[in-house]
């Protein structure tokens, strides 16, 4: 098996393992519509992953540096701009901006 | 509609096509031709595999632990097509699509927005998808072809997702307006992080998913 020839066996085989991971629960419960238990999931599925989300992008941050504090900051800006002016893609682009200034300072 | 979507979708871009310049540029030092970043950013589509995927090819791993090591690092996936069991429509290409293209990021997104009235539901969540997935491949394509003349300090590009997040996270609490979702998965969030650093996310959502299921049944129990 040549260079060539791996490469393209190991994209074919993640594009597989990728979609799978994301089929399965179209394939196993079909609409959804039968069970209330399963819309109840459904619906506290957001926010919980978003939550989730957060903490998970947060979790690598370096709290002995002032990384901690830039990223706070900045996330405090976003939360304050949005919150404000709720509007999406301004909040990030501004709270983006402020971290990148930080971090390259 | 698609005026829209391309407004709807822009956060996306803005952590998208950073991720994928970095991406890119990462691939193009494992010596294969760009297009195949490009390739990955297509048929694969996903980031935190993909740059798995480098550490793992420039080392020869098998394909088959490849494939599993993909499958694991996915596998919270299986968690978010339950919200789109009803909203993705029948099945159908564009169906098969929607959960080809459903990343973290196009998840969050499509759960917090409100589709407008006069928009059919499936056709906007599939340009949604689409220009999502066309920022991520033309990040990869880029990264991979100026690999060695990009000189733009992209150095904290990689807070917009976090900034994505945060912002998704009010949207839903503006939402949702119930504190126990969000208390429920901070308490996982922290006991995957304490326990399962490495499989944290996975761990997060699974720990999260089986205590409000348990809730509910505790509380439909206690009201009968």
């Amino acid at each position: 098996m040549n260079e060539l020839q791996y490469l393209i066996g190991v994209i074919i085989a993640m594009a597989l393992a990728t979609y799978f991971t994301r089929l399965i629960p179209f394939v196993l419960f079909g609409t959804g519509k039968e069970s209330s238990l399963l819309n109840y999931v459904a619906k506290s599925t957001p926010p919980m992953v978003m939550m989730i989300l957060v903490v998970y992008m947060l979790k690598d941050v370096n709290y002995h540096s002032f990384e901690s504090v830039y990223t706070f900051l900045s996330i405090a800006i976003t939360i304050g701009l949005h919150v404000y002016k709720r509007n999406a893609l301004l909040s990030i682009v501004t709270g983006t901006a402020i971290y990148m200034f930080f971090v390259q300072m | 509609m698609i005026q829209s979507a391309i407004k709807v979708s822009l956060p996306i871009m803005f952590g998208f096509v950073p991720l994928g310049i970095a991406f890119g540029l990462l691939f193009q030092d494992l010596g294969y031709p760009w297009y195949f970043a490009s390739l990955m950013g297509i048929i694969v589509y996903a980031g935190a595999a993909q740059f798995m995927a480098i550490g793992f090819l420039s080392v020869g791993l098998g394909i088959v632990e490849i494939a599993m090591s993909t499958f694991f690092l996915n596998s919270r996936h299986m968690f978010y097509g339950l919200s789109f069991l009803e909203s993705f429509g029948n099945w159908n290409l564009r169906k098969l699509y929607l959960i080809f293209g459903m990343t973290d990021e196009t998840y969050a997104l499509l759960t917090t927005i409100k589709v407008p009235k006069s928009f059919q539901k499936e056709r906007y969540y599939l340009y949604i998808t689409l220009f999502s997935q066309i920022y991520w491949v033309f990040g990869c394509t880029i990264g991979a072809l100026l690999a060695d003349i990009l000189t733009f300090n992209t150095n904290g590009m990689e807070f917009a997702a976090t900034a994505l997040f945060v912002v998704l996270l009010i949207e839903q609490w503006i939402m949702v307006r119930k504190l126990l979702p969000f208390i429920v998965g901070f308490i996982s969030s922290i006991i995957a992080l304490v326990f399962f650093l490495d499989h944290m996310l996975l761990v997060a959502i699974m720990v999260s998913i089986i205590s409000i299921v348990l809730l509910r049944l505790i509380k439909v129990n206690h009201y009968e």
